[in-house]
């Protein structure tokens, strides 16, 4: 069980995982070994708002650092999610085909989307935020969106 | 709408600029003005949330389906609130997730998926209305 930083911006609360990494469009990678598994922050899922479906590209697809590796259907948008890692998608959570609202429930556990085997790790976890700097980013923009309400 | 009368609420919930919000209050329209006129009485969530005693009587009284566009469930929730049971609660996403041909759009007006998802919705309403009024309980939840 991962701790948590925590910030309320107007009525929401958006708490951040600090045992991984993250890209500033906030999705989260975790290393396990060379095994990276990603998924979405509690902020991205509570912007996009509920999930209504989770296409994550299947097992065995390569993909780019910045790649398209899931589409959400949400009701509001559908959202493209980048992979915060090169490689291999070696594992689909498979939650997400009959229920992906654990993205919303649990977004840093039961949410995840996949677990890519990575081309470079170092050269991405270099590329990626840590904890600390990923809750100011999204603490700014939590305010901007609040901002716009 | 006399507590004696054997009928079914529908409570919608508001979801102003949601298109979820507008599904679910098509439905609610669709069954208590359409399918089920005579069976079925449309409260306002609003008046629930006002603490109006009218409508609170109403929940109390009568069995309600509750129609909710997202999570925060606000009519299922705002039923129990007021005293009243909800004998079947409806997620617009839930009907979406099992029709997903139906991909609503629209706001103000619906596009045909959103209409057709509105009728989905409907026709599940309908079901437990004519359970509930032919002696058998839908289940509860919220």
């Amino acid at each position: 069980m991962p701790d948590y930083l925590e910030t309320t911006v107007d009525k929401f609360i958006f708490s951040v995982a600090t045992d991984r990494l993250y890209s500033p469009v906030g999705v989260w990678a975790l290393a396990e070994g060379d095994r990276i598994r990603i998924g979405m922050t509690d902020f991205l899922q509570q912007r996009s708002g509920d999930v209504a479906f989770a296409e994550v590209k299947p097992e065995g697809t390569a993909v780019a650092t910045g790649d398209e590796v899931a589409t959400i259907e949400t009701i509001k948008a559908n959202v493209e999610v980048p992979s915060p890692v090169g490689g291999i998608v070696v594992e689909v959570n498979p939650a997400m085909e009959l229920s992906p609202e654990a993205i919303n429930q649990d977004p840093y556990g039961d949410g995840w989307l996949a677990i890519i085997e990575a081309a470079d790790w170092p050269a991405d976890r270099d590329a990626l935020l840590d904890p600390q700097a990923y809750f100011e980013v999204m603490r700014a923009q939590a305010e901007e969106e609040a901002q716009k309400l | 709408m006399s507590p004696g009368e054997r009928k079914v609420l529908v409570v919608p919930c508001s979801g102003i600029g949601k298109t979820y919000g507008t599904v679910s209050r098509e439905a609610a329209y669709e069954v208590t003005e359409d399918l089920r006129p005579g069976a079925t009485g449309l409260v306002a969530l609003s008046l629930l949330v006002l603490g109006d005693e009218d409508a609170r009587a109403a929940v109390r009284a009568h069995p309600a389906v509750t129609i909710d566009g997202c999570k925060l469930a606000c009519a299922a929730r705002m039923v129990q609130e007021s005293g009243g049971h909800v004998t079947q609660g409806i997620a617009v996403l839930d009907v979406y997730r099992r029709n997903r041909e139906l991909k609503p759009q629209g706001i103000a007006e619906l596009n045909e998926g959103g209409i057709l998802l509105a009728h989905a919705v409907a026709e599940e309403i309908i079901a437990v209305v004519d359970g509930v009024l032919a002696g058998e309980e839908g289940s509860t939840h919220a």
